[in-house]
């Protein structure tokens, strides 16, 4: 079953086409959901509010774009908005992980350079953090990104920049290693 | 050169990095295709409502009640190619605008003084203030301007109580967070010292209605 047919199909109602259209895409929306979230929980409150949505306003998908990139942006609107709303306490929790850090004391083995990197991603403002795992991460091209964010390519390209030389001063002790 | 080759190599690594960041378990399909089903049944048999914050409900009413207040007194009063030959009656003295405004004002008025006892009785007893309190001036604050820019303001009793206000008003909404006992206690002075809370009362309707209307509105 092609797109155009799948999408009238779930627009006249049927429950199969529904649920084909669900299976379709449900894993890269909810890796994004959780790649931004970083928490089970929201990320799967983030992917059933997509497709709930998505199936609500499927009458008003003109088919101007791809399924994908229309339901993408939706993900990232629900997501982007949901983090907002949780921002607070999870600034609070980074916090307290700072905290803890500073008694650690050693660094430089690779699960330090890992929970060094999540968390000069998850200080990004936000738009940037979303920039960057939607290419660096989960390898989405600047046309789909700048889809689902809805600003132009040139902006999702400048965004990536910025926010790449933003964890590059964060993270300039481990230049030296990585390309020694 | 060096320096871009060993910006490339950095980025390369960031992007391996990367892959772990917020790595995603296996997709529970599933159990989200089962919550979206009963989210939607849900939605389907659930009536519409937007649901209001306490704060908003409140602004959202002060709001109301001023454009329902010009409404009446649009309707109220005649529109010039509809004035009556005989004169009005002397006794009653007012327009439907003003009327329209005086609900506004009566309103507001009483908002406000239950707002501000509150306020004074919560600080007597020294516990924290409760933050809905800021949350109300704020809501409280709007509407004094509304009303000082609005024929209400031109009133020459109700326009110095009404600037009053506004100044405690203000002081309520800007108290610092950890509403220190000295701040407090200074809005409860300026209250005093301009008799706040007597002038609100005074100001005030009867509760009768306002053909028995008392005070200055």
């Amino acid at each position: 079953m092609d797109e155009p047919e799948l999408i009238s199909r779930v627009r006249a109602g049927e429950a199969a086409a529904e649920r084909a259209l669900y299976d379709a895409h449900v894993d890269r929306v909810y890796r994004l959901a959780y790649r931004l979230a970083g928490d089970d929980e929201l990320a799967r409150d983030f992917t059933q509010e997509t497709f709930i949505r998505a199936f609500e306003r499927l009458d008003t998908f003109r088919g101007e774009s791809r399924l994908s990139t229309w339901l993408h942006a939706i993900a990232t609107t629900v997501a982007l908005n949901g983090l907002r709303k949780v921002k607070r306490f999870r600034s609070r929790e980074t916090v307290l992980e700072a905290a803890d850090g500073v008694a650690g004391g050693a660094r430089l083995a690779e699960p330090d350079l890992k929970a060094r990197l999540r968390d000069a991603i998850d200080a990004l403002p936000r738009k940037y953090r979303a920039v960057v795992v939607m290419h660096d991460v989960e390898g989405y091209t600047h046309e789909e990104i700048a889809a689902a964010l809805g600003v132009e390519v040139g902006t999702s390209k400048a965004q990536l920049s910025r926010a790449r030389a933003k964890l590059r001063a964060a993270l300039s002790d481990f230049a030296g290693e990585w390309v020694s | 050169m060096n320096d871009d080759m060993n910006t490339d190599q950095f980025e390369t690594k960031l992007r391996e990095a990367a892959r772990d960041y917020h790595r995603p378990p296996e997709t529970p399909r599933q159990e989200m295709w089962a919550a979206i089903e009963a989210e939607r049944r849900r939605r389907r048999a659930t009536p519409h409502v937007v649901v209001l914050r306490p704060a908003w409900r409140w602004g959202i009413g002060m709001a109301a009640v001023l454009v329902l207040g010009i409404a009446i007194g649009r309707f109220v009063r005649p529109s010039g190619s509809h004035v009556p030959t005989t004169p009005a009656p002397v006794a009653t003295g007012r327009s439907g605008d003003d009327i329209a405004y005086q609900v506004a004002a009566a309103q507001y008025l009483s908002r406000t003084e239950t707002l501000l006892a509150g306020f004074r009785a919560d600080a007597r007893t020294g516990e924290r203030l409760d933050p809905q309190f800021g949350a109300q001036a704020r809501e409280l604050l709007s509407s004094t301007r509304l009303l000082l820019d609005s024929p209400a303001g031109r009133n020459p009793r109700l326009k110095p109580l009404l600037e009053d206000l506004e100044v405690v008003l203000a002081q309520i909404v800007f108290l610092p967070a950890s509403r220190d006992t000295t701040d407090v206690e200074l809005i409860n002075q300026g209250i005093d010292q301009r008799s706040v809370l007597t002038r609100l009362r005074t100001a005030m309707p009867a509760a009768s209605g306002p053909a028995h209307a008392q005070g200055v509105i």
